[in-house]
């Protein structure tokens, strides 16, 4: 596989704190997630690479282009959708997309602005004022004015933040597709459960260091075993019963990890009612990548268990 | 198409659909116009309008700088800079646009000061001295967007962009020579009048207009320019995100 973005010992400081710390990723024509947790280093990561940060130390390079050395040949090959939005709302969706082919360059843009337009599933409101767009239709809108001069890589900063269940499906969708297009789509995110179903290939960052990287199926593999989920009512004191880790407590729920999910689960409730506690609720799933993510932020750190509901907050779970 | 048209042409269309700041950048020079050059009493001539009207010409392309130079700060706080920046044109192409537009805004309004002064009664000035004019406008014009625009990179926030230029424009207005000559001047206001540069723009005008080449200003302007042009695109690089 061939590389399209390289990042060798990539690292930016912003005066004391290092924002993102000696990464090595490799990138080759596939759809790359870079998950991680806000205030971890994505934001800084994409904008490196998209050549409107020059890194402290390291080099970065697009399509074999250094980003440093020639950053207008790599913004050719790129296009790039920050994470806050920006239209024009008093131009219509067709403006602001027509505004962008011109800017871009490209040879025809009113056939080009016209068949993005319609990609996206916009042409029905395309003469309508941006003002009147549903946040769903905005971000749709944005990846027009991105698509228009046809990138080679596409740089999406959290693209489905602050979206419904529907408009975010659709942007994956179109995501997608792009990447059966022979694009190369970097996109940063933090939903871990998004990540899992649309991503080639994650890397997990946390405090600017990416801590693995591989594919969502042997990044799961890195637990085996099942998570059991408990809900109860009083102060649980989780003294050790064999076999079972202890991973994290969000109010009333505590989340374990065991090789059998059924066994553990019915020593966990034996040990609740021993307690004399009342147990709410007890369920055993398969681990999820939020589950490989805290175990690994976990292994760097002690083995004293963390706080998952502050955890829960920086992941942006959504329950 | 060029990329500097193309960011000016976005930003006057933006100017022209938000209907209020549209319609009040066109009425507020009329109303100037009207009230100073109709409703002062003065004695050291008789056609008190055709003397002021270069002065107003010059102080509706002070205003509209002003405002042109929040368009910079306002890309910024809304995150468009962030899009552009992305691009392939070059970045200065972003603040060429701007320079340009603010000009273009500028030249729009003193048009309309310009033939309503003429149907008020001042006499027409030939189309030689109307180019001249225009000359000098769209100098003076490019020369206040870029100290705006260096001025809003440079303080970089909008509120206080706003104070500083609401505290710039009144004084530099009132000790120029847009509403009286040097000589009707109290002694004190003399020297800070043919020092400030809005004098230099409003003697231009009124030179040309009585049919005189002002090539010493004029070259003023033109250096003036170049060298506010060149530290605006210097800072302009160093801006950040
Ligand atoms: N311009 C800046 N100046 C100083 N610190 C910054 C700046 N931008 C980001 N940071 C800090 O760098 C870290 C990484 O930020 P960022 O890349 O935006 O993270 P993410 O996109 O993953 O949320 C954070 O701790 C953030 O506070
Ligand atoms: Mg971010």
């Amino acid at each position: 596989m061939s590389s399209t973005l390289i990042a060798e010992d990539l690292t930016c400081n912003y005066g004391n704190l290092c924002a993102v710390d000696s990464m090595n990723i490799d990138v080759g024509n596939e759809i790359f997630g870079l998950l991680g947790p806000n205030g971890s280093g994505k934001t800084t990561t994409v904008l490196m690479f998209t050549t409107l940060l020059e890194p402290t130390k390291g080099t970065a390079s697009v399509c074999g282009i250094d980003v440093v050395k020639y950053p207008k040949k790599v913004r050719e090959h790129i296009s790039y959708v920050p994470q806050d939005m920006a239209l024009d709302v008093r131009l219509t969706g067709r403006e602001n997309v027509r505004f962008f082919a011109e800017l871009y360059g490209v040879s025809r843009p009113k056939e080009m602005t016209d068949e993005v337009i319609g990609v996206l599933d916009l042409a029905e409101r395309a003469d309508d004022y941006v003002k009147t767009y549903s946040g769903g239709m905005r971000r749709r809108l944005e990846l027009a004015q991105a698509l228009v001069h046809d990138p080679q890589v596409l740089f999406l900063d959290e693209p489905t933040v602050g979206l419904d269940v529907a408009a975010r499906r659709k942007i994956w969708d179109h995501i997608r597709s792009l990447k059966k297009k022979g694009m190369t789509v970097f996109v940063t995110t933090h939903y871990m459960d998004e990540a899992d179903r649309n991503c080639d290939r994650i890397a997990f960052i946390d405090k600017g260091r990416v801590r693995k990287c591989d594919t969502p199926a042997s990044l799961k593999t890195i637990i085996s075993g099942d998570i059991i989920v408990a809900t109860i009512k009083g102060n649980f004191s989780f003294s050790n019963i064999p076999d079972i880790r202890f991973i994290g407590q969000q109010e009333d729920e505590i989340t374990f990890l065991a090789h059998d999910g059924q066994r553990a689960s019915e020593l966990i409730h034996r040990e609740v009612l021993s307690q004399g506690l009342t147990l709410h609720s007890l369920y055993v799933r398969k681990p999820t990548l939020d589950d490989v993510f805290l175990h690994l932020v976990d292994d760097n750190e002690d083995t004293r268990p963390m706080n998952m509901s502050t955890y829960r907050n920086m992941l942006g779970k959504r329950r | 198409m060029n990329a500097i048209i193309i960011y000016c042409v976005r930003d006057l269309i933006r100017w022209f659909r938000g209907k209020w700041g549209f319609i009040s950048a066109l009425v507020a020079p009329a109303a100037w116009l009207i009230f100073v050059g109709l409703a002062l009493p003065v004695t050291f001539t008789d056609n008190y309008l055709a003397f002021v009207t270069p002065g107003i010409l010059v102080m509706t392309t002070l205003s509209a700088s002003m405002q042109g130079g929040a368009l910079i700060i306002m890309d910024k706080i809304l995150g468009f800079y962030n899009k552009f920046m992305a691009l392939p044109p070059s970045r200065e192409s972003i603040l060429f646009g701007k320079i340009l537009v603010t000009t273009i805004r500028g030249i729009i309004q003193s048009t309309i000061i310009l033939v309503l002064a003429f149907l008020l009664g001042v006499p027409i000035y030939s189309p030689l001295q109307i180019i001249g004019v225009y000359l000098i406008l769209i100098l003076f014009g490019c020369l206040l967007s870029s100290v705006t625009t260096t001025l809003a990179i440079s303080i970089g926030e909008h509120d206080s962009y706003a104070a500083v230029t609401a505290m710039i424009t009144m004084p530099l207005f009132f000790t120029s020579s847009a509403m009286m000559p040097y000589s009707s001047m109290p002694e004190w206001l003399r020297i800070p009048a043919h020092i400030n540069p809005l004098s230099i723009a409003i003697d231009s005008i009124r030179d040309v207009t009585a049919g005189l080449i002002p090539g010493q200003s004029i070259l003023i302007l033109v250096i003036l320019t170049i060298f506010v042009v060149s530290i605006n695109v210097k800072l302009f690089r160093r801006v950040k995100l």
